[in-house]
């Protein structure tokens, strides 16, 4: 067992409280856990030593304020190196929104319920998050007001906390999982999401730590019944950034639309695994995963699709596309189907490329610099996903930081 | 204004253009007509700097500026104007903010100052309404989706937005039925004036009714066979382009 | 439907009868001990023995590898034997009339006239029985264009520079688990050299074919082709039908010089098991092909038999300009399982790279394809394109694709597509409109989903491929 392990492993057992049972479990998984190597399949292309090198010193306890999203009225859920520091107190019909520490039974109604026990990382979030926060929504509530879960991390911390929802039959809310910090830093945010039946969840999850933010998370859901996912992820590399995507299709008609954007740039690495398990008839997903890749930058995608037996008339689509920007950046992708049920349709494609050349020429002629040609390109991949978060106020805040992110790769 | 002097250029180790002339004057039309793969829109694209074109001999200056110098855009900027054949689709980018950025750009490299977003946006409605496209193209990603009158009519108004010195249309009349020729050409005649001058590349004699030459030259093998008034056009179009191979072999006999 | 399907699925094993010759046959069991008696019993030189045994004491520190998308209970290595020769075959026959008549009756049950039929189709032969190859038809010919082609156990003494030299240089011994076995058990294979500027002047082909009774088959082939040759290679495999598992563990090495062209065939038909999964070979093979500038290396396979595959026909791109092919079909049926694909290993610039894979998934049986795309950082402008795609009949199979994409050169482009079907209700319905009935219908369909694959094989071989596609999908939808 790696040395960080072992001490993840005394530190959990302090914890005890209304979750200790799960807590319990994932605690005897972990004893007998293999630290993962690059024989690992899951961990093939991600140098996880770096996570346990790291000597953290320990967080000072700032009190930082969220970002601010112009045009987004969102309740905001704030974390800072792991700590609550405040939850918002509007009380809206339909809505529980407590911290994790607070929650009692409906925490325990949903924790660990829906995130698989094969993630490594999830098992440690299980025994170390004492920190979180609780989304409950009654049957049939609309949410208008988005809920925001902003993670900080400052220079030093080490921060493990928890994401529970549940979306009552009917229900309806917007779930923005919001991450930021570019120093030093380890943390594991994992996300657990259960979804009712005719329920809709409009989910974000906004992975910008950078620099030598190391973070590794996951984001979880079970799709019940006529239910509907629509999910945007963005990621920006770090030092090690990693997040396990696991939707469930629980019960039969549901929808996932699932996009997720990653740009890299310098030493960054992103690594994103993706599981769509369709275990019932009549599901439809489509995932569709753009990423640019710069610099010196390393990016890991695995999006797998799995039919089960019953799970007939299913419709399913995978689409990876990439754009590497330099010889010295890398793509890692691996698109996979795995198949039971003869009557479905499936299909998945994977892309590595340079820019369009025609289309840069095309710029170029209308008197466009090459350089800005590239940028607009670039943009213009990724836009085509940024164009479909249905938060309209969210594409607009991200959209000035995705140019800014552009602009700073390095063009050849 | 334009000089193309002995010009022979290849794409892919092969020759295209084997010692191409062309004067053009300010505010002159000239129509460049020949046969499949006579070089007629490798012209327009060593013209305006495609990568993978190589020029081996000749010179090209638009207004006493070496072209073969200079980059695609900074060949832009100069002035040159080259509307497509098959216009390139670039989803995710909005026609709009690629005409701004065009603009933009090449407002600068002359000096000119900045158009604001509001003014631009002014701009470029009224130019769609001129080519007849609907303001919400401007949203568009560039070209996506767009059925092929709709391309070319995009090709126009990028035109017209640009204001450049030379414009080369490169068989911008293939695919388009008659109404969308008319809105072509309309665009085009509309722009004709002393200081500029356009390359109209054509298969057929058709959008030459709409948009009258000054000069026709027939390109064939890869240089300029023949030279004359509108009505060159018409002769080829009665009797095709072996008339004009049947000519030729009965020069070279003569002169032999 | 249902009916239909299981039907097709209890048709016999064509190629399922044994023969009745008395054999040489070591006892089971592996150890150096066995290394050397294989060894002295090819009086082999003592380089090839030293090679062997290297290659076992490297075996010894391996470990079966379990990342395929296979199940089967563990092998006793122990339990194979290693060795099994015909007992006729120790004085080597001089022509065929000298050969074991119940030797060539099998070839001829196996639809391989070794004789006049031969001759007429213009094929040279090398069939390997077991461990022995038997017989080289057609080497005059082929020695006059200057083509070597025999087994490799008299490679190893007549041309033992060339075999020294390349022997081990595309798959290194410790390449994996199953080559570095056999490097130190393989009994016999061909070993075909084609000299500079030559083009084989025939199509050369092997016929495999598993028959004692417990004994593993370790062949070992070696192709190099010189500098602007080129050789079409067919390779054809069947096995009787046995309760227990046979044990198939070959390796396959390739080398194509500059500017030359190797066309490498394999129709794969060993036994696939019973209906219960009993019996059946397991398929464990290596083939690697590497190009150099501007060679051409083609891999077209038809896999319809053994009850376990594992194979990845691959392409190392080394030299500038060279290309790689890969084009399969891959039936599984019954409770078979195919882990099958390929690794395209692009190292030098404006190397190119197709993948075309067709599964065919039916019974309880489970279809992979993995595949490997690799654009090195010195691959500036490669390309590859890779299409899988995959066909479920009925609703007890699986059809899946594990494809691993990695590039590190922003100018190289890969494109990868797949998809699933099924026989479409509406396709059956229109040909059945049209007066098919429901198994020509299939086969039809089937065969036009395969169409891409059969055309890259030779005229022989693709006539040979769709038959046992149709014998295999008799029946299997209704």
């Amino acid at each position: 067992m790696s040395s960080w392990l072992q001490t993840a492993v005394e530190r959990a057992a302090d914890v005890s409280d209304g979750l200790a049972l799960k807590r319990q479990a994932s605690l005897e998984l972990l004893c007998d856990a293999k630290w993962p190597t690059r024989k690992t399949e899951a961990w093939k292309y991600v140098p996880i030593n770096v996570w346990e090198r790291a000597e953290l010193s320990g967080a000072t306890n700032d009190t930082v304020s969220a970002p601010v999203i112009d045009g987004l009225d969102s309740l905001d859920v704030v974390f800072v190196n792991g700590q609550l520091q405040s939850v918002a107190a509007e009380s809206i019909e339909g809505l529980t929104l407590i911290s994790l520490s607070d929650a009692g039974a409906q925490a325990a109604d949903l924790f660990g319920t829906i995130k698989p026990d094969r993630h490594l990382f999830g098992l440690v979030n299980d025994v170390l998050a004492t920190e979180g926060v609780v989304i409950d929504v009654a049957a049939g509530a609309e949410i208008e007001k988005p809920i925001r879960i902003v993670n900080l991390l400052g220079e030093g911390a080490e921060a493990h906390t928890r994401v529970l929802v549940r979306l009552g039959a009917g229900a309806k809310a917007t779930v923005i999982e919001h991450y930021s910090g570019n120093s030093l830093s380890r943390n594991t945010g994992f996300a657990e999401y259960q979804v009712g039946e005719k329920a809709q969840l409009e989910h974000y999850r906004f992975a910008l730590q950078t620099g030598e933010a190391m973070s590794i998370g996951g984001c979880h859901v079970e799709l019940a019944e006529h239910s509907e996912l629509n999910s945007t992820l963005v990621g920006f590399g770090s030092a090690l950034s990693r997040i396990d995507v696991d939707v469930t299709h629980a019960g039969s008609h549901a929808f996932a639309k699932m996009n997720a954007i990653y740009l890299l740039d310098g030493k960054e690495l992103f690594d994103l695994h993706s599981t769509i398990e369709h275990a019932v008839p009549n599901g439809t997903t489509e995932e569709n995963v753009r990423g640019i890749v710069a610099d010196n930058s390393r990016a890991v995608f695995n999006g797998r699709i799995h039919i089960h037996r019953d799970a007939q008339k299913t419709l399913a689509e995978l689409n990876n596309r990439n754009l590497l920007l330099s010889d010295r950046a890398e793509i890692n992708t691996k698109p996979e189907l795995e198949i039971y049920a003869d009557d479905v349709r499936c299909a998945h494609g994977a892309t590595v490329a340079e820019i369009d050349q025609k289309a840069l020429y095309y710029m170029q002629s209308r008197g466009v610099s090459r350089a800005q040609a590239q940028v607009m390109l670039n943009f213009g991949f990724i836009n085509e996903l940024v164009d479909q978060m249905p938060n309209e106020a969210l594409a607009e805040w991200l959209r000035p930081q995705l140019r800014e992110r552009f602009a700073s790769m390095e063009v050849k | 204004m334009l000089s193309i002097k002995n010009l022979h250029a290849s794409v892919e180790d092969k020759q295209i253009l084997k010692g191409l002339d062309l004067e053009i004057k300010p505010g002159e039309v000239h129509a460049i007509m020949g046969p499949n793969g006579a070089g007629k829109s490798t012209m327009g694209y060593v013209l305006s700097g495609r990568e993978g074109y190589s020029v081996e001999e000749g010179s090209v200056t638009l207004d006493g500026t070496d072209l073969l110098e200079l980059e695609a855009e900074e060949r832009a900027r100069a002035g040159l104007f080259l509307a497509f054949q098959y216009p390139v689709e670039i989803p995710g980018v909005s026609n709009l903010e690629f005409l701004k950025a065009a603009v933009d750009a090449q407002r600068e490299a002359r000096g000119e100052e900045a158009v604001s977003s509001k003014d631009f946006l002014k701009m470029a409605r009224e130019a769609c309404k001129q080519v007849h496209l609907p303001a919400e193209f401007l949203k568009r990603g560039v070209n996506e989706g767009f059925s092929g009158g709709e391309k070319k009519r995009n090709e126009i108004m990028q035109m017209l937005l640009l204001q450049p010195k030379l414009c080369i249309l490169d068989e911008s009349d293939s695919g388009l039925d008659i109404d969308a020729l008319q809105v072509v050409a309309e665009g085009v005649n509309s722009q004709r004036s002393p200081d500029r001058s356009f390359v109209v590349v054509t298969h057929y004699q058709r959008l030459l009714d709409y948009i009258k030459p000054d000069y026709v030259h027939v390109l064939s093998e890869g240089k300029i066979v023949k030279s004359g008034d509108a009505s060159l056009a018409q002769e080829l179009e009665d009797q095709g382009y072996a008339w004009l191979k049947e000519q030729r072999a009965a020069d070279a006999e003569q002169s032999a | 439907m249902t009916e239909q399907i299981d039907k097709a699925l209890q048709r016999e094993y064509e190629a399922g009868f044994v023969s009745d010759i008395e054999s040489d046959t070591f006892e089971p069991g592996l150890n150096e001990d066995i290394i050397r008696r294989i060894s002295s019993m090819k009086q082999e030189p003592e380089w090839m023995l030293e090679w062997r045994l290297k290659a076992f004491r490297n075996w010894l520190e391996m470990e079966e590898p379990d990342w395929a998308h296979v199940d089967y209970p563990k092998i006793d290595f122990q339990a194979i034997s290693y060795y099994s020769a015909p007992k006729s075959m120790k004085d080597k026959p001089k022509s065929l009339d000298e050969v074991d008549p119940e030797l060539l009756k099998t070839y001829e049950k196996l639809g391989i006239p070794l004789h006049e039929q031969m001759m007429l189709a213009g094929v040279a032969v090398d069939a390997v029985f077991d461990s022995v190859s038997v017989v080289t038809t057609f080497r005059e010919k082929l020695e006059e264009a200057g083509v070597i082609f025999m087994p490799i156990s008299e490679a190893v003494h007549k041309h033992p520079e060339l075999v020294q030299k390349y022997l081990g240089s595309v798959v290194p011994q410790k390449d994996n688990y199953y080559a570095a076995l056999n490097c130190a058990v393989f009994t016999d294979g061909s070993f075909v050299y084609i000299p500079k500027g030559t083009k084989c002047p025939m199509e050369l082909s092997t016929y495999f074919r598993i028959n004692e009774q417990n004994t593993g088959q370790f062949e070992r082939t070696l192709i190099i082709a010189d500098e602007g040759s080129y050789v079409s290679y067919l390779e054809g495999c069947t096995a009787p039908q046995r309760d227990e598992n046979q044990l198939h563990a070959a390796v396959v090495e390739l080398v194509a010089m500059d500017d030359a062209e190797i066309k490498y065939s394999t129709v794969q038909n060993w036994y696939p098991g019973d209906e219960e999964g009993r019996g059946g070979i397991y398929n464990f093979v290596t083939k690697r092909g590497l190009c150099h500038t501007n060679a051409k290396i083609s891999w077209t396979q038809v896999e319809t038999g053994s009850a376990v595959t594992w194979k990845y026909p691959s392409c190392v791109l080394k030299g500038d300009n060279s290309v790689g092919e890969f084009y399969s079909v891959a039936l599984t049926r019954g409770c078979q399982q195919a882990d099958t694909g390929t690794k395209m290993i692009h190292l030098g610039k404006n190397t190119r790279s197709t993948i075309i894979s067709k599964g065919i998934s039916a019974g309880r049986s489970n279809n992979s394809y993995r595949g490997l795309v690799r654009m090195n950082s010195s691959a500036k402008g490669a390309r590859n394109f890779t299409q899988c795609d995959s066909l479920l009949i009925g609703d007890q199979c699986g059809a899946h694709t594990f494809p691993y994409v990695e590039s590190r050169n922003p100018s190289a482009i890969v494109e990868h597509e797949a998809t699933t079907s099924k026989v479409s209700d509406d396709q059956m319905f229109l040909c059945q409109q049209r007066g098919l009935d429901p198994e020509k219908a299939v086969s039809m369909i089937v065969n036009g989903f395969c169409k891409e694959v059969f055309k890259e094989l030779p005229m022989e071989f693709a006539v040979e491929a769709g038959k046992l596609l149709e014998i295999s999908l008799e029946g299997s939808v209704g």
